[in-house]
């Protein structure tokens, strides 16, 4: 097979596999935080899309999307605060018992309410704005505008949030909740503020993956559903909690999806990625970058 | 008996007339319910349903109406003039959303007839239903071969089969003087029979015609690497079989990875003449080549005409397929009521067996006990349109195929 051409199939999966990070990364994120999984992440996925669409057809323009971008992941992350503070944060406050039976309760339920209030609101039609910029050719491949600012987009969204998590002082506060939640609370972190802030920086994510990927899979209320999916693969491959994990399994799930429809079938796309998944399972059970815990 | 008695009596037994006459039995008969079930949220083609949905609203009003309701003296029918209501339920295109949507039509709502179906997937699940309650499921827009090659008692379908379409992309394929052909199909019932039928015609035909067919996952939301592959054999043309959003997927990542308008791509059904086709692909949907069941140009009927007319008042917009053959079931099965003189669901079912109707298209509606896929089918003429201009209307669109129809030929990109 001509070289080029697998190069070409290459490329496409890792374009689609950096956009899937995002996703894995703020998943993980919530969990390394909050020790909850939040299995409303492709609602969030599905409401920036949808921010993102209004912003450009009503206000700011085919041309000025790069203004609707940071408008519509403030959007979804303000929303995020918003709803961890009046559903989630009861959960660390002593009101409730069961803690994970409640945050896969309040998730779940979140998921069927942002779907359907989509149909409601906007009907069940698909959307798409224009494409954020022309094709362009990298080398002999050629590539679509709007993936290749999603994939910039990604790749500085995910440095920035590196370099918060890294070098500030309140991502100093993020990693010290994440290995200890009681001692993070002792050395004075406010633990309830900072918990709102994690949810809306990993619901922000999704947000911005569906901004991001709005011109290239159209928005419409189902569109997060799948986006969900393949988080929860990514950070099962990559190791829950461990956000090199989350890129390097997006990355993987991308090119195994991309190459295996193509050598393979295209009918079982999904397929590949939970072979994947499965074989990572058998041979290191906690992921690439996942650790074994003991729990007492 | 007294002259005072006989008179004490008589009018006794006039009260009673006077005063029963007034009492339910004597009053205007209850209105029959007219069900329809069609997809009006995602997965489905919701957009589909909604047309669809507006079509029976219509199809409703004339026969309130226009036709003053059923039975009332038509057809020599002696029952008195009864009003229908219509009852909607949404499958979703999910089978198992079809069976119990069907299910409540029937039981709850007391539906005597269905239509609406759009997915064949759907259909399928719901059409034994439809067989153990003995009430007349038509198929509005389902074209899988098995809706009707099923046989089954109580289902019919006034809409294109799988070889129908087969056949029309292959004359127009011929016409067209092209044999090098990709196609790109989801996996549903519908894009899997497409599939079967078009190899099946190709090969019982012995057409000079290589045909690349793919099977995709209905969910998946990039389709690049198999348009890639397609765009690196350069095919003449590429079938795209998606329904709903993979449709719209299709043709936009074609044109991304630059596959599409250089090579041809013909759409399987008639979503381009949806008013959101143009919101949705902007200049990346110039050129397409689709399937449709109606055009402007075509001659109506004279009800066809007044859905026409009615459906601009009433919505703004131009009248559609979807929702002229909504309206078109509405009124058959209006027309089996009356011909049958019941509201019966079995009575239906046996004059649509037996009858001849009227629909807006022109000529006559039979679905006949025939034998493989032309059981209970009535099938409407398709015709092949192509769109030459960014933001045309449909109606503006160049017929390529039937030869008798055509005004335009194909137009490629210079």
């Amino acid at each position: 097979m001509d070289v080029i051409l697998i190069a070409q199939y290459t490329l496409a999966g890792l374009v689609i596999g950096v956009i899937y990070c995002l996703m894995a990364v703020g998943i993980t994120f919530i969990y390394s935080i909050m020790k909850m999984i939040n299995w409303a992440m492709g609602e969030f996925y599905m409401i920036g899309g949808y921010l993102q669409y209004l912003l450009i057809s009503t206000w700011l323009g085919p041309s000025r999307w790069y203004l609707a971008l940071p408008l519509a992941v403030l959007g979804t992350g303000g929303l995020g605060m918003l709803l961890q503070r009046v559903l989630l944060q009861p959960m660390f406050v002593g009101q409730v018992e069961r803690l994970d039976e409640y945050a896969t309760i309040v998730t779940i339920s979140l998921t069927v309410l942002l779907r359907n209030l989509a149909i409601v609101v906007f009907g069940p039609y698909q959307f798409s704005p224009r494409d954020y910029a022309p094709p362009v050719m990298l080398g002999p491949l050629p590539l679509n505008g709007s993936r290749l600012v999603a994939f910039l987009g990604t790749v500085v969204l995910l440095g920035a949030f590196a370099f918060v998590v890294r070098w500030t002082w309140f991502g100093r506060a993020l990693r010290a909740a994440a290995q200890n939640r009681l001692g993070a609370l002792t050395a004075g972190v406010n633990l309830p503020r900072l918990d709102m802030c994690a949810f809306g920086i990993g619901v922000g994510l999704a947000g911005a993956a569906g901004a991001l990927l709005a011109p290239v899979f159209l928005v419409y209320p189902e569109s997060g559903a799948l986006s969900t999916v393949k988080g929860f693969e990514i950070i099962v491959i990559g190791g829950l909690g461990s956000i090199p994990g989350s890129i390097l399994g997006g990355l993987l799930l991308g090119l195994v999806e991309s190459l295996g429809s193509v050598f393979l079938s295209a009918s079982f796309r999904d397929v590949y990625g939970f072979g994947l998944l499965l074989l990572l399972l058998v041979l290191r059970p906690a992921g690439l970058f996942g650790e074994r815990a003991r729990e007492a | 008996m007294g002259r005072g008695t006989v008179a004490v009596i008589a009018a006794v037994v006039i009260s009673a007339v006077v005063v029963g006459s007034h009492a339910p039995g004597w009053s205007a008969p209850a209105p029959v319910t007219l069900g329809v079930l069609t997809p009006l949220s995602p997965p489905g083609d919701a957009s589909a349903g909604q047309l669809i949905q507006r079509g029976a609203e219509l199809g409703v009003q004339y026969i309130n109406t226009v036709m003053g309701g059923l039975f009332g003296g038509k057809e020599g029918c002696p029952l008195p003039a009864t009003q229908v209501r219509l009852a909607v339920e949404d499958d979703s295109g999910v089978p198992e959303k079809a069976v119990a949507g069907f299910r409540r039509l029937v039981s709850d709502d007391r539906a005597v007839a269905v239509w609406g179906a759009f997915h064949s997937s759907a259909m399928l699940a719901a059409a034994p239903l439809a067989d153990q309650f003995m009430v007349p499921y038509i198929s509005t827009q389902a074209s899988a071969a098995d809706v009707t090659g099923k046989h089954f008692a109580a289902v019919f379908r006034a809409h294109p089969i799988d070889p129908d379409r087969a056949a029309a992309w292959l004359g127009f394929i011929q016409a067209q003087g092209w044999h090098k052909i990709a196609m790109l199909a989801e996996n549903t019932d519908y894009g899997i029979g497409l599939v079967e039928a078009t190899k099946a015609l190709i090969a019982a035909k012995k057409l000079d015609v290589t045909l690349d067919a793919v099977i995709f996952d209905r969910t998946s939301a990039d389709l690049t690497p198999q348009l890639l592959k397609f765009k690196a054999a350069k095919p003449d043309l590429l079938l795209n079989v998606g329904v709903g959003t993979p449709a719209y997927l299709i043709v936009k990542q074609a044109h991304d990875v630059g596959l599409f308008p250089q090579a041809a791509m013909l759409g399987s059904y008639d979503f381009p003449v949806r008013p959101e086709y143009w919101k949705n692909l902007g200049p990346a949907g110039n050129y397409l080549a689709f399937i449709s069941y109606y055009h402007p140009r075509m001659a109506l009927s004279s009800f066809g005409k007044w859905a026409a007319l009615e459906y601009a008042k009433r919505y703004h917009d131009v009248a559609i397929y979807a929702n002229f053959n909504s309206f078109g079931d509405a009124v058959i099965v209006a027309e089996a009521m009356n011909q049958a003189c019941s509201s019966d669901p079995k009575k239906i079912v046996a004059q649509l067996e037996r009858g001849r109707f009227d629909t807006w298209i022109g000529g006559k509606v039979t679905f006949p006990r025939a034998d493989g896929l032309s059981w209970h089918q009535w099938s409407p003429p398709m015709i092949i349109l192509q769109y030459t201009q960014n933001d045309q209307t449909y109606d503006k669109a160049q017929i390529l195929f039937p030869s008798a129809m055509k005004t335009g030929s194909y137009a490629a990109p210079h």
